[in-house]
């Protein structure tokens, strides 16, 4: 039996071989299952999965950031993401007041500034922070003051990008008054003319002032109590990963490779369950016959008349089901898709001889049909089950369009959603709305390699219509 | 016989129909029935006030509860479960699907058969051109196919038809806004006509002009399948015996391709060509939100959004009609083209 089972399965690999459609499907195939197995490592933000819709854990990130690799293509580079560790330390302590003072360098070398600058780290006690800029050209700006008073250690995050516009404000009127005085403070751009020349008109022309930018942060800790530990300054570049960031700071590159298992699953999942039902269905009907087939075929003739993606958009408008029993929801209407196909050849295997045979034998009916014909048909079934994984997949991207998507879980279709819903169309995020859909496309294409594929080698025996 | 099995099976569809209809109501009795309360309650309130207003000497209590009553009443709100199914069978199949909860269509009326019945001819429209332009090319590409059956003309459509198998249609409804509406600007991003609307013939131009994008990105994905398959039915055809007695006869091969295959392929062509417009009007309803195409595919986005279950499952008994109406014509189609199905009624 197993024997047999290896002969058959080699005799199909040399025939699949052959197609080589087929072949490409099975690596891009391979490539998926890998992704899956390899997220933790090839994603940058492993718990992206878990906590895609908790805003805390993308805040470093910069806004609606195009992929690093754009810079390739531009003559105007953007600031790179990096973390800035092990700062100059200068600490004095009168007694009264212990001063911490932090002094990192950070190089600048693009022409676009970074999104955001943000000083991190773990602090006990009362504390004052007063951050500073110090720029190439020998300019002190001021940023901001913050007062925190902790009794256990906790986390401070000072992000520079927001509260920089006073500081360049007053840079720039420093320099020119005339023209700056024109421009409302709140409409200015503060990092833009921080990393900016001084210049005439220079709080609306921006050049470039590359070279290294000093951020210090002071720390002021009357009665010497407190605790500073890993001091850290994050730069979130302006481009940003492999792919780029949403609006919500989200890394998408991350958000792609945790959508990879949930568009397996809900394909391959909802495809084997309704193509398993649709085959024994199918030849339940065919061995049966006469009453039976009749009343079998109206129920068929019931589901297949119904539009099903409309019907999935009402039940998860009216229900909002989970991921699960939006599987479950879809087999109920999928199973349809091989009936026909499977009557017909088991009306003709039902009238072979050894079926005769074995029912005068004695044989039951759940015996005849599990272990005579159903056999039969798992070829034809495996090509009809890679064939409906697109469609399955391209449901459930429909339905989380719309909104109806279970928020528990990152599908691709989400992530489309957001981006629709947040007019990344319109603004020309083109890297927040290629790729979810390309990967949807991607995962189609796959299966339906595949499934042509095999459909080629068995259709000779089984060509029905 | 025709007209016996063309009765016969007009008279399934509608049995079919019915059970399908009961099965929704089964399903969305309860939401619709919460729906209908608090539209009966807010009606009911308005009365109320207005006759308090007019009226000083009168019991408010007695009155609102009579009035609760009738309503409950009229709308079988007191019935037992199973004839409060019945009845919402019923209303359902006599198109008489209530009021929306929120949404208007453009002349303001709040019956969801009028905002149905606005929505559903620019379904039709978007799609028949679609459709027609997809099978033309399809046929056309799919004779081409088949004539060189292995060629690299054949094999790179076949390839092309595999990549765009699972890809969705409203995805690259967004691509190609992205691309030819703000990147070129050559076409406007959705709508259905400007703003301010011209008249006369400019209108027609205007409509055209919108339909052109949602058209052309329908037909690119589209007509692919089409060429497959008219691909693999005429490649059957061609093998018959028949064709070879016409080759042997020398009648010129573009006439066998022309006359005898596409004839005898006609039946599978067209219902392939039937199937896929169904399969649209069920499969591209997100597609028309994408486009601002304010059809029904665009009303289910709407409802969705602002949550009308009365516009939702009545858009769903619609397309569900317009869908078996659709395999109604095309098993009528088949059988008319293709005798022998007839026998088998």
């Amino acid at each position: 039996m197993f024997k047999d089972l290896k002969y058959k399965l080699n005799e199909f690999w040399s025939e699949f071989r052959k197609v080589k459609s087929g072949v490409v499907g099975l690596v891009f195939l391979i490539i998926f299952i890998l992704m899956i197995i390899f997220e933790p490592l090839i994603s940058p933000f492993p718990e992206a999965g878990k906590r895609w819709r908790d805003i805390t854990y993308w805040e470093d990130n910069s806004k609606s950031a195009p992929p690093v690799w754009t810079n390739l293509f531009t003559s105007k580079k953007y600031a790179r993401s990096e973390t800035l560790t092990a700062p100059i330390e200068n600490v004095t302590d009168n007694g009264r007041v212990k001063i911490t003072e932090y002094e990192f360098d950070y190089d600048y070398k693009a022409d676009r500034p970074p999104g955001d600058i943000i000083f991190r780290t773990e602090a006990t006690g009362n504390l004052l922070f007063i951050t500073e800029i110090i720029r190439p050209d020998g300019e002190t700006v001021s940023i901001t003051r913050n007062n925190y008073n902790f009794s256990k250690p906790s986390n401070v995050r000072i992000a520079l990008s927001n509260d920089s516009k006073n500081g360049a404000y007053e840079l720039a009127t420093k320099f020119d008054k005339e023209n700056t005085l024109s421009i409302p403070k709140q409409s200015i751009d503060g990092f833009n003319i921080l990393f900016s020349k001084v210049q005439e008109n220079m709080a609306s022309t921006h050049d470039p002032l590359k070279g290294t930018y000093k951020i210090k942060i002071r720390i002021l800790n009357p009665g010497s109590t407190g605790v500073l530990e890993n001091p850290r300054v994050i730069v979130s570049g302006s481009v940003s990963g492999i792919l780029g960031t949403d609006n919500s700071k989200r890394d998408i590159w991350s958000g792609i490779v945790a959508g990879v298992k949930w568009a397996m699953l809900i394909g391959l999942l909802t495809s084997a369950l309704s193509v398993a039902i649709g085959v024994i269905y199918g030849v339940i009907s065919a061995y049966l016959g006469g009453f039976a087939d009749s009343l079998l075929q109206r129920i068929y003739e019931i589901f297949v008349s119904m539009p099903v993606l409309p019907v999935l958009i009402v039940l998860g408008a009216v229900f909002k089901p989970s991921i699960w029993i939006m599987i479950i929801i879809m087999c109920v209407f999928f199973w349809t898709g091989p009936v026909k196909t499977v009557r017909s050849i088991g009306l003709q295997i039902k009238e072979e001889t050894y079926i005769e045979a074995s029912k005068a034998i004695g044989a039951s009916n759940t015996r005849i049909i599990f272990k005579h014909m159903i056999p039969l048909l798992i070829p034809y079934s495996f090509a009809s089950m890679a064939l409906s994984v697109p469609s399955a997949i391209v449901y459930e991207a429909t339905i989380s369009m719309l909104g109806l998507g279970d928020p528990s879980i990152t599908s691709w279709g989400q992530i489309l959603q957001d981006a629709n819903s947040a007019g990344a169309v319109i603004q020309g995020l083109w890297w927040w709305v290629v790729p979810p859909g390309l990967m949807i496309s991607l995962v189609g294409m796959t299966f339906a390699f595949i499934g042509f594929a095999m459909d080629k080698i068995l259709l000779p025996k089984l060509k029905t219509r | 016989m025709y007209w016996k099995y063309a009765l016969k099976r007009i008279l399934i569809a509608i049995i079919v129909f019915i059970v399908i209809i009961f099965i929704f109501s089964l399903l969305f009795n309860k939401v619709a029935e919460t729906t209908l309360k608090g539209q009966i309650d807010e009606i009911v309130k308005a009365e109320v006030l207005s006759m308090s207003k007019n009226n000083r000497n009168i019991d408010i209590g007695e009155y609102r509860k009579s009035r609760l009553e009738f309503y409950y009443k009229k709308y079988h709100m007191n019935d037992s479960y199973v004839e409060k199914v019945f009845w919402r069978t019923y209303d359902t199949v006599t198109f008489n699907f209530g009021r929306a909860t929120n949404m208007k269509s453009s002349r303001g009326s709040d019956k969801v058969v009028d905002i149905i019945a606005e929505a559903l001819p620019r379904t039709l429209i978007l799609f028949t051109v679609a459709i027609i332009i997809e099978i033309i090319l399809g046929i056309w590409i799919g004779l081409k196919k088949a004539q060189k059956a292995g060629g690299a003309m054949d094999k790179s459509t076949s390839v092309a038809t595999m990549i765009v198998f699972g890809m969705p249609s409203w995805w690259l409804g967004m691509i190609m806004i992205m691309f030819f509406a703000y990147v070129l600007k050559l076409f406007p991003s959705g709508g259905m006509h400007s703003v301010p609307t011209p008249e006369g013939f400019a209108y027609f131009l205007d409509y055209v002009y919108h339909l052109i994008l949602p058209v052309f990105t329908l037909v690119l994905l589209g007509f692919w399948g089409n060429a497959f398959l008219t691909r693999n039915i005429v490649l059957g055809t061609l093998q018959e015996d028949f064709i070879m007695s016409a080759r042997a006869r020398g009648i010129p091969e573009k006439n066998i391709l022309f006359g005898h295959t596409l004839r005898t392929s006609a039946p599978p062509i067209i219902t392939m060509a039937l199937l896929s417009l169904l399969g649209s009007i069920g499969g591209n309803l997100v597609f028309e939100g994408i486009f601002s195409w304010r059809g029904m595919g665009n009303l289910y986005w709407s409802a969705v959004q602002s949550n009308d279950i009365p516009v939702l499952i009545g858009n769903l008994a619609v397309t569900t009609g317009i869908y078996m109406i659709g395999l109604v014509i095309l098993d009528l189609i088949y059988g008319f083209l293709d005798p022998r199905i007839k026998v088998g009624g």
